[in-house]
């Protein structure tokens, strides 16, 4: 009887604070009778399956009808403060929902699983000591052996020509071993994916295609299994539909069998041949990693040495080299989040601070009348509840804007990870921040009212004595703001100096009213010998237009996001140069792209005489052969074949990847006849460059619509799309840096006009004795700036530590140093003073008997 | 008038409310003999759980429809946990409302079907 009384006390506690003091008594009493009429086993089971029932319907009704009580006093509590409770309530939801933002791209990128079974147990091998060059036999028989491996596979993505239905679209294509599917652990959604032998040539004409493939080819029709599409020119049959959710690898529509004999889709150019595996064990990931590199060494001792690391054979995890290109970036900025949010909070603190002071007479008089300490504490969670949570609402819709800015700047690799706040990690996130700040504030509220009213007579007191711990706590609210907001001020304006360099850097081309089109011959009536014929048919119409100004062609344009070719290059020095980024060039390209020539001519004028055996250099190339300018007329010798090339002009370095990158060594060969079947055409129009573009691309169509025209944008277009990323990340410093320097000052004025209302009874006697309003004016300014410079000398501290992160948003962003703080700082402090000196202004309106008489 | 309006306002009384004032029309009783005796007029068709009971007591207390009573028996027979109470004279008027209420729904509903309903 005692337990069941002791367990049943237990579960009364489920009830909200007002009910359970209530009724408790009489519940337990209740239950004490009804226990003591229990005669057999069968009547207790009786009783506490409907005690339990009783408590599993009518404890969440209690909750709720109490719940809104506290909400409607709550309400009526902020309507006496609207001003300030909005405030607080921005702040709240602008710190909430740019963590959330920034929470909602880290749960798509690390948090949320793949589309593949066990994703934890796939891993990708970088230089893997074994890859598709081992062929087949050599490749399954390395995997099938493996101490760490279950499987492996190998696969290679680039861009091809579909064409289905009489019409041809440029669509991201994998090629891949047979055991592709397998390996990942997925299938496909309609007929299949592909079986062990239809890898070998002379069974790969299969294809599997993506969802949205299968809804734009044949209407999502099941009926699509059997038919043909034609990719390169190539027939397949489609054996099988992939699901919505998978375009592993990035993006891919289309998937095909082979040995990477090339045999069925030619290769020419760079291409990436990449492998996957999947773990053996799943929680040995380590030491795979460490037999893996034991086995790259054995394979080639000097796998490690030398190079770059970045070069070095490595075996990652396929989650965080999916998340790979934003990974860091997100820590960052979730950190720079986090210390907004922590600003904002600070500044919710002042409000409870002063509200906890101004409501301690109020909880007073419902003590008095029976309310107890549980009752008020539950009063405060809500109200504190209530806020956080109204914030956290609002704060959401700027989290979704944030994660479609963010898609916008950078998409993920998968479909999966679509970023997204409507994933229950993001509501449980933003959710567990609303109630975690609610409770704290609702505490702390709480526990500072407690201080405000320790005895008994505080309801005869008119008012609770200024508190000494008070005092403290708000200048060390201010000391975390004034450090917060120092520290991102200098790492945005950091940021911003580095991004300003970035966009006055030479990229060693010009951007201004370049147009672009990317053209793929492959698999139209074109390709083969009909490629050279077709190019200068359509450089001859561009140049005819009275738009154009120059037109040429290029392999590998810059900024466009491009896997370069790199060779080693002998000279007939005997001097040779590593690395150097191979690319072909139609006559009069430098023209287009206004690149100077620091020594010697484009091919233009070599035409005509040999200039198949030509090459331009950059200036990098000149520099790193020893030679410099004097490289002009000495001889390159080919890397593929017995032949050499007289360098015919230096060129200006190009910075292929945007201007965060040093351009490499570069050499440029002339595209004669022997034509790659995919080219970048560049033309310079004049006018309005949008309005050239489109008649460029219109002229190029109306020569052969069946050739897919992909990639139509302009160089600034792309320029724009090369800095998207480092422009949000400026940008969004600069946007918290900016949130937590107004936070800040509005807890500035805040405290300091709080104080100068607390002391004015203080006030009016100093004036009384003869202090002048100016004086005490500067007093209060004073001691509002001490907090600010212990703040301030904290913040240059963070500031410099935290200088490290920088790098991650931007590679060319210098670490903040002393005096970039020194100027910070003194910015800081010198607006922390005029918001002090603003809130001060009422020093001067203080009558000292009005003063001495209020209390 | 306006006290009419008020009643008003709370009707249709919940079942478990309405057989709680018929309860203690009859006089003051405390929470436990309130639920048995309920169950007992409803021949076990209504059983109040304890939190219901409370529950709608708190409701009916929030309303002025019912009041705890003072009047406590010999502290012999008593459990000072015990809570007893007893209605209004709103709480009255309102089970009046409720039963007149039904009454002219019953009326309507045999003028709809067209015969008595058998009584038992």
């Amino acid at each position: 009887m005692r337990r069941a009384m002791r367990v049943y006390g237990w579960l009364l506690k489920l009830y909200p604070a007002r009910f359970r003091e209530e009724y408790e008594p009489a519940l337990e009493r209740q239950f004490q009778d009804e226990y003591r009429d229990v005669t057999s086993p069968g009547e207790a089971v009786r009783l506490w399956s409907g005690a339990l029932w009783d408590l599993a319907t009518s404890v969440p009704r209690q909750i709720f009808s109490e719940m809104t009580m506290d909400i409607r006093q709550g309400m009526r509590a902020y309507q006496r403060r609207s001003f300030s409770m909005t405030l607080a309530v921005i702040a709240l939801a602008l710190a909430i929902g740019a963590s959330t933002g920034i929470f909602s791209v880290m749960n798509a990128l690390l948090l949320r699983s793949l589309p593949f079974a066990r994703p934890e147990r796939l891993v990708e091998l970088w230089l893997s000591p074994v890859n598709a060059f081992a062929g087949r036999t050599g490749f399954n028989s390395w995997w099938q052996h493996s101490a760490y491996l279950n499987e492996a596979t190998t696969f290679s993505t680039s861009e091809m020509n579909l064409a289905a239905n009489q019409e041809a679209w440029r669509v991201k294509g994998t090629e891949s071993s047979a055991n592709f599917f397998h390996v990942l652990g997925v299938d496909a959604i309609a007929g299949r994916t592909f079986a062990h032998d239809e890898e070998i040539t002379g069974h790969n004409s299969v294809a599997v295609i993506g969802y949205g493939l299968w809804q734009q080819l044949f209407g999502g029709d099941p009926a699509a299994i059997g038919k043909t599409v034609h990719v390169n020119g190539q027939q397949f049959t489609v054996i099988g539909v992939m699901p919505a959710n998978f375009n592993y690898p990035g993006k891919t529509q289309v998937w095909m069998p082979t040995i990477f004999d090339f045999e069925i889709i030619p290769h020419r150019g760079a291409f990436l041949i990449e492998t996957i595996g999947r773990l053996r064990n799943e929680g040995a990931f380590r030491q795979a990693q460490e037999m893996f590199k034991a086995e790259a060494l054995r394979k080639n001792p000097k796998a490690y040495d030398g190079n770059e690391a970045q070069n070095w054979p490595k075996l990652v995890s396929l989650q965080n080299q999916l998340a790979g290109p934003v990974r860091q970036q997100s820590w960052v900025l979730a950190g720079m989040a986090l210390l907004v949010l922590l600003t904002a909070c600070a500044n919710v603190a002042q409000l409870v601070l002063s509200r906890a002071t101004e409501r301690s007479q109020e909880l007073a008089v419902r003590a008095a009348l029976g309310a107890s300490r549980a009752r008020l504490l539950q009063q405060l969670i809500t109200e504190a509840v209530l806020l956080t949570t109204v914030s956290t609402v609002l704060g959401l819709g700027l989290a979704q804007w944030i994660c479609r800015l963010a898609t916008s700047i950078v998409p993920p690799e998968l479909a999966t990870q679509e970023y997204t706040i409507f994933d229950w990690r993001v509501f449980g996130f933003a959710a567990g921040l609303a109630i975690l700040a609610g409770v704290v504030f609702g505490l702390s509220s709480a526990h500072l009212t407690a201080r405000l009213q320790p005895a008994a007579n505080s309801l005869r007191t008119q008012r609770a004595a200024p508190d000494a711990g008070l005092k403290r706590a708000r200048a060390v609210l201010i000391v975390i703001q004034a450090a917060i907001t120092l520290c991102l001020v200098t790492s945005s304006f950091a940021l911003g100096h580095a991004f300003l360099k970035l966009l006055g850097t030479d990229l060693g081309f010009r951007t201004g009213n370049v147009v672009t089109l990317n053209v793929s011959l492959q698999g139209t009536t074109h390709s083969g010998k009909g490629e050279w014929a077709y190019y200068s048919n359509v450089l001859s119409r561009l140049r005819a237009m009275p738009e154009v100004e120059a037109a040429s062609a290029v392999s590998y344009l810059p900024l466009a996001n491009q896997i370069y070719m790199a060779n080693s290059f002998k000279l007939d020095s005997g001097q040779s140069v590593a690395r150097v980024v191979t690319n072909a060039v139609m006559p009069d390209y430098f023209g287009v792209m206004g690149t100077d020539f620091l020594s010697g001519h484009d091919f233009e004028q070599a035409s005509g005489k040999d200039a198949d055996q030509r090459v331009i250099v950059n200036e990098t190339f000149a520099r790193l052969s020893g030679l410099g300018r004097a490289i002009v007329g000495r001889h390159v010798l080919s890397p593929w074949r017995d032949a050499s090339y007289v360098v015919e002009g230096v060129a200006k370095t190009a910075r292929l990847n945007g201007p965060d990158n040093q351009g490499g060594p570069q050499i440029y060969f002339y595209i004669g006849e022997e034509t790659p079947p995919v080219l970048t055409l560049v033309a310079k129009v004049r006018g309005d460059a949008a309005v050239g573009l489109a008649k460029c691309r219109d002229a190029v169509r109306g020569i052969d619509p069946q050739v897919p025209i992909y990639d139509v944008k302009t160089m600034d277009e792309r320029l724009d799309d090369v800095l998207a990323r480092p422009r949000f990340y400026v940008g969004a410093t600069a946007l918290l840096s900016l949130m937590t320097g107004l936070l800040a000052m509005v807890g500035i004025y805040g405290t300091t006009s709080y104080a100068l209302e607390q002391r004015r009874r203080e006030m009016g006697i100093r004036m009384a004795v003869g202090a002048t309003p100016r004086r005490l004016r500067g007093m209060m300014i004073w001691e509002s700036a001490q907090p600010l410079l212990v703040g301030v000398a904290g913040g240059m501290a963070l500031a410099i530590f935290a200088g490290r992160f920088l790098e991650d948003l931007l590679v060319t962003v210098a670490r903040p140093g002393f005096g970039t703080c020194l100027g910070g700082g003194a910015v800081l402090v010198g607006v922390g003073l005029l918001a002090a000196w603003q809130a001060t202004s009422l020093v001067r309106r203080i009558d000292p008997m009005e003063a001495l008489r209020s209390d | 008038m306006a006290r009419t309006n008020e009643i008003e306002k709370m009707l249709p009384l919940p079942l478990a409310a309405f057989h709680m004032l018929l309860e203690l029309a009859d006089g003051e009783r405390h929470g436990y003999a309130l639920k048995r005796a309920i169950a007992l007029r409803t021949d076990g068709k209504l059983k109040l759980g304890s939190g219901a009971l409370y529950g709608s007591i708190d409701k009916l207390l929030l309303l002025g429809l019912i009041e705890e009573s003072e009047e406590r028996p010999d502290p012999h027979l008593d459990d000072e946990r015990r809570r007893y109470y007893r209605i209004t004279s709103l709480g009255r008027r309102a089970a009046e409302a409720e039963a007149r209420r039904l009454r002219d729904l019953v009326v309507l509903a045999e003028a709809q079907l067209g015969r008595r309903p058998k009584l038992a």
